[in-house]
């Protein structure tokens, strides 16, 4: 990568700060560039990118704000500007066809008693690479908002500061990220045959 | 969906977010929870698919390789 040779002007306490403060979190920027890009080289790259460009502007981070934060803000940037162009989106689900899904009523139309705890049924037969599965599919954005408020706990402000986006675009990305999410996991449960039949209202149960 | 359902279900989503509510909108939410069944199994769902993925976490550590790459790095610049 040609600009991991550019040299760093910083003094050696910021250095020895940087290098005992950022290390520790590159676990939460690899899962994170993972979730974006979806592939590991890339990913590696992306981590790597954003620790050179975090290292070389470390001199304008404000000290005792959140490092995470301000890291996951720079590897979107650098996603944003560099990874992205060079990948497809798989839209296996659009962001207008979301609006309408709703998993409890599919539940409910599953099984209109919502006796034996259906969404136990379904989740408990989900594993993580389902999940992984699901997240992979959903458009970027959806799909950022749901792993920077679920998957790293970021707050609602953190969140519109990484993507540079207001708290309502926040909040509505992460809601329909969400619904888009169980539409994703529904489908992955028939798929799988966990629910079978096409989970419309008196259809189920074949 | 009635629109005191709607209203109490984003709230609730505040809520569930750990974002910052008042001690008046944490009983409304309540009150409506305790009353309204439909609004209560559909937070419960909410609460699952997101601690469904809350179980990514940890799921990916950074490759030894590439933290010890970075180091050097580090030193070097």
């Amino acid at each position: 990568m040609a600009d991991t040779a550019v040299p760093v002007d910083l003094s050696s306490d910021d250095k020895k700060r940087f290098q005992q403060e950022a290390l520790p979190l590159l676990d939460s920027l690899y899962a994170g560039a993972l979730r974006m890009t979806r592939n590991p080289a890339d990913a590696e790259d992306l981590v790597q990118e954003t620790m050179m460009r975090a290292y070389r502007a470390f001199d304008r981070f404000e000290p005792g704000t959140n490092l995470k934060a301000w890291l996951f803000r720079i590897l979107t940037n650098a996603y944003i500007n560099t990874y992205r162009k060079k990948q497809r989106e798989p839209q296996k689900i659009s962001t207008e066809e979301v609006e309408d899904f709703d998993m409890y009523q599919e539940l409910k139309n599953h099984d209109p008693e919502f006796t034996k705890s259906p969404e136990r049924i379904v989740l408990d037969n989900i594993v993580d690479s389902d999940i992984i599965d699901a997240l992979d599919d959903l458009p970027e954005q959806f799909r950022m908002a749901v792993v920077l408020s679920d998957v790293e706990d970021f707050s609602y402000a953190e969140m519109a500061e990484i993507m540079d986006v207001p708290l309502g675009t926040v909040m509505s990305r992460l809601h329909r990220g969400r619904k888009a999410l169980q539409k994703r996991l529904w489908e992955l449960a028939r798929e799988k045959g966990i629910i079978k039949g096409d989970g419309a209202p008196g259809k189920s149960d074949t | 969906m009635k629109e005191v359902c709607r209203e109490t279900l984003e709230r609730a989503y505040l809520f569930l977010d750990g974002e910052i509510l008042s001690a008046v909108e944490r009983h409304q939410i309540q009150v409506h929870l305790e009353e309204c069944q439909p609004c209560l199994e559909r937070y419960g769902l909410d609460t699952e698919v997101t601690i469904l993925v809350a179980r990514l976490k940890g799921s990916h550590r950074c490759p030894d390789g590439l933290k010890a790459k970075i180091s050097d790095l580090l030193e070097q610049a």
